[in-house]
């Protein structure tokens, strides 16, 4: 099944064009890792995905609905129900910090009736030991580590029982050290195959928990295939460059 | 006159003052909220008359605005004497609420901007409507941002409020001036001053624990 189907996405900032016609098929089960350098447009892609940007032209289609086609988006009141199929987890958390862990796990499930309070705090505490985080529900935010903050995070995404999750640079945010903690989560969502598209700079990541890569440059897709084809057998110049560079860091 | 005279007389006049502080706490901080709604809303009509109205409480004398109140009101030219207020205690709440909502409106604006944009974000992919954000995620963290500003706000209306003895009222210092008028005795200042001192310790003492409590 066609999870996320995106056909000549344009988007601009002003004068500058920063999508200038992505094509993309995700279908379920695909984990997608995203790559690609610096303004490349990764992040603005995944935003348009999830309506933080609207774009000026393509079609974006969710399941095969449409959220966004030829330029034309559905109107807004609908769009809410159909990008709830879809979680986000960001760089930097932003867990909600003026509630504690099992607040700003359950506050959207509540407020879309998928549950009593108390269902839904038991699927808290499940969700919690997915992440390894069993003892946490009734801290604050603020007493976690960075990377405690993010597999949060990722168990409020699930909570949604999302049929899609988007990531954006999940661990840049993260001393080296916890990186490793969140990673172990994200792969084993892969292997209970959920869809995923993860923006990355972590190339072993990507090579060991993706079966697509996605190269992004200037706003263009140089690359989509499974992360042998685009990684590490590239011919084009600009990909090999931008490994090659990473290799030596 | 004995200092045993005086205290129950400045307790009398103590107790105007923190009823004049009162009621403007509690209506001025929720028409500031309103006022920062509007100030924030897409509509620029709005948006400028909620500008003008901010300039001119911020910048005009809080003593001549409980002058305008108590004195001009009558004058105004056809709703003259329908908004008529004979109270002067009412008088000088409505200046005092009326110009302190400017203040906490600025202050609550501020606090609305510190939110980090990626609140909003996460709220939206969670699904949260607009409304739901506002008040869950939005305006909790708004208030929290808001406190130390609001503390200080809240001090300065505790001294402000003695500018009420302009129009006849009789509150703390009204009180303290007459009893140094009548015995000659400048002491009972100290005394006086040991009472705002007190009221603003107290003060400073519960947005502490209000600062502690919401410390996230
Ligand atoms: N809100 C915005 N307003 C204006 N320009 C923006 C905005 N967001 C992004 N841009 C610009 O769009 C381009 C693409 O940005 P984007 O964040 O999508 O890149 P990226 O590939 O995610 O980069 P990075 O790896 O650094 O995160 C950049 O040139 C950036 O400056
Ligand atoms: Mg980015």
């Amino acid at each position: 099944m066609e999870m996320i189907t995106v056909k000549g996405l344009k988007k601009n900032f002003g004068e500058l064009e920063v999508l200038k016609g992505i094509d993309l098929s995700v279908q379920k089960g695909d984990v997608v890792a995203v790559l690609g350098p610096s303004g490349s447009g990764k992040s603005t892609f995944l935003r348009c995905l999830i309506d933080l940007e609207e774009a000026e032209g393509g079609s974006i289609y969710i399941e095969g609905s449409p959220l966004l086609e030829e330029g034309k988006y559905i109107p807004k009141k609908q769009r809410r129900e159909l990008l709830y199929k879809m979680g986000m987890v960001f760089q930097h958390f932003n867990l909600f910090p003026h509630m504690s862990v099992r607040d700003n796990l359950i506050l959207a499930p509540l407020l879309h009736k998928q549950g009593s309070k108390q269902e839904l705090i038991n699927k808290a505490n499940e969700m919690l030991k997915t992440v390894s985080l069993a003892q946490k529900l009734n801290d604050m935010p603020k007493s976690l580590s960075g990377g405690q903050k993010q597999r949060i995070a990722i168990a409020r995404a699930l909570m949604q029982n999302p049929d899609i999750l988007l990531f954006d640079e999940p661990t840049s945010a993260l001393d080296p050290e916890l990186t490793g903690e969140v990673l172990r989560v994200i792969k084993r969502l892969a292997q209970e195959k959920m869809t995923m598209v993860i923006v990355t700079h972590e190339i072993n990541f990507a090579r060991e928990a993706a079966n697509k890569v996605l190269f992004m440059d200037e706003g263009y897709v140089l690359a989509f295939g499974t992360p042998e084809e685009v990684i590490d057998n590239n011919k084009s110049e600009r990909i090999k460059n931008f490994f090659a560079k990473l290799d030596t860091k | 006159m004995p200092l045993n005279e005086w205290i129950p007389q400045m307790a009398q006049g103590c107790l105007l003052t923190l009823k004049l502080f009162a009621v403007t706490i509690v209506f001025s901080v929720p028409l500031g909220l309103l006022l920062t709604f509007l100030y924030t809303s897409k509509n620029r009509v709005v948006t400028k008359i909620i500008a003008l109205y901010i300039l001119l409480m911020r910048g005009t004398p809080l003593l001549l605005q409980i002058f305008f109140v108590y004195f001009g009101l009558p004058y105004l030219p056809v709703i003259g004497k329908y908004v008529t207020i004979n109270s002067r205690f009412v008088a000088g709440a409505v200046a005092f609420i009326f110009n302190y909502a400017a203040y906490f409106a600025e202050i609550f604006r501020g606090g609305l901007l510190s939110v980090d944009k990626g609140q909003y974000e996460a709220a939206k992919v969670l699904g949260l409507s607009e409304t739901q954000t506002r008040f869950k995620i939005v305006l909790p963290q708004m208030f929290r941002i808001s406190l130390p500003a609001v503390s200080n706000e809240a001090i300065i209306l505790i001294k402000d409020t003695a500018l009420v003895t302009a129009i006849g009222l009789v509150d703390l210092l009204k009180v303290t001036k007459t009893i140094v008028n009548k015995t000659t005795n400048v002491s009972a200042f100290l005394v006086a001053t040991l009472f705002y001192l007190v009221m603003s310790y107290i003060l400073t003492l519960v947005f502490k624990f209000l600062e502690k409590k919401f410390d996230y």
